[in-house]
């Protein structure tokens, strides 16, 4: 079974491949589209396209919209070719809260760490001057730590580029 | 794997360049005295992760179970480093890693070796992660022993074409043209790259 896992405004599809489909268990893929689509704020199911899955078989989608706090709504469609889905079995009401719907990509990133380091990288790459620098990449030392086919088993696994306050460290890095 | 550009500089760049089309994960962290505690080893460990998940496709399945688990509790705890160092060790070891961390030498105390103790557990399980630090000279003893001497090192100091070529940039951004003549020019040009490469 496939996890469909994009949701917000309370949607969250769970793709349930065919028989013989070799998917672990739980695997999880984004479906394309964002909390800020449109689609998102229907109260209706929505149908979305699923990236990555052949549609060469009948598959079996199972479409969940929330109806409160703790109560989903699934409804069930058949897909054939071309990711046509059909109504199959539609609309029966269970509370879903044992399962995986509250998973999140979001919510997961944020608990592994909730710093956003990105700002300051900008900042010095806006202020750094092209081809200054270019000759610590171009050195020896350099492309040999960054070749990465095990010669030498990666014996020198770090390089440290050391340097005094100001000459610069920051912006090479 | 593509990694986002827009978020790197020089090193940075060269390996995104290098890793684009590949399945190859380019990471970074920035010390900074003036951050203190809210850069600890779990915070940089953990902003590490983050970025090398926040880029994959399929998340690991063991990173979503212990994400699963700790929402039991109710007080949901955060993952203890020992918890991201081991994440960390099953993502870097299916697939080649550059980790680039500036200004090792801002991060003091405990915390470095925390973090030194931590990349030296990531490399034992991983032969394609590849570690890039800028410091302070002072480090390097540390570094050399906490990393059980896998550390190559090279000593930056501003070369002069690169200063020159600094402040040529600058100059033809200059807001106020006028005030520059010829021969001002020049003597920018001469004087403080002779003085500066001194140091």
């Amino acid at each position: 079974m496939v996890l469909v896992s994009y949701i917000s405004g309370g949607v969250i599809a769970i793709f349930l491949g065919p028989p013989l489909v070799t998917v672990p268990a739980t695997s999880t893929c984004e479906i394309g589209v964002t909390p800020a689509d449109p689609r998102f704020s229907s109260t209706d199911p929505v149908f979305l396209p699923l990236p990555g899955i052949s549609t060469n078989d009948t598959h079996q989608l199972l479409l969940f919209s929330r109806a409160s706090n703790k109560q989903w709504k699934m409804s069930q469609y058949t897909a054939n070719d071309n990711n046509n889905f059909f109504n199959n079995s539609h609309s029966f009401n269970t509370v879903w809260n044992n399962y995986i719907v509250t998973d999140d990509r979001a919510q997961l990133l944020t608990w592994l760490s909730p710093l956003e380091p990105n700002l300051r990288h900008r900042d010095i790459r806006e202020r750094r001057v092209s081809d200054v620098g270019e000759w610590m990449i171009q050195g020896e030392e350099f492309r040999r730590w960054c070749r990465l086919d095990g010669e030498g088993e990666g014996d020198k696994a770090v390089l440290f580029c050391s340097g005094n306050p100001g000459v610069g460290k920051t912006f090479i890095r | 794997m593509l990694t986002s550009h827009d978020d790197s500089s020089l090193v940075v760049d060269k390996l995104c360049d290098q890793a684009r089309g590949q399945n190859t994960l380019v990471t970074c962290f920035y010390f900074d005295f003036a951050a203190g505690m809210e850069q600890s080893a779990i915070s940089m460990l953990g902003s590490l992760l983050k970025q090398m998940v926040s880029r994959m496709e399929t998340i690991p399945e063991n990173i979503w179970r212990a994400f699963r688990e700790q929402r039991q509790f109710i007080s949901g705890g955060r993952p203890q480093l020992v918890d991201i160092v081991r994440m960390l060790q099953v993502i870097t070891s299916s697939r080649p890693t550059f980790i680039c961390i500036d200004a090792l030498d801002e991060c003091v105390g405990v915390q470095r070796v925390r973090v030194l103790d931590s990349l030296k557990a990531i490399l034992e399980k991983s032969p394609t992660t590849r570690i890039f630090v800028t410091g302070r000279p002072h480090i390097q003893g540390e570094m050399g022993r906490r990393l059980a001497g896998r550390t190559a090192s090279v000593s930056i100091c501003a070369a002069k074409s690169d200063i020159i070529g600094y402040l040529r940039a600058r100059l033809g951004e200059d807001e106020m043209p006028d005030a520059m003549d010829a021969m001002l020019e020049a003597e920018i040009l001469e004087k403080i790259p002779e003085n500066t490469s001194e140091t």
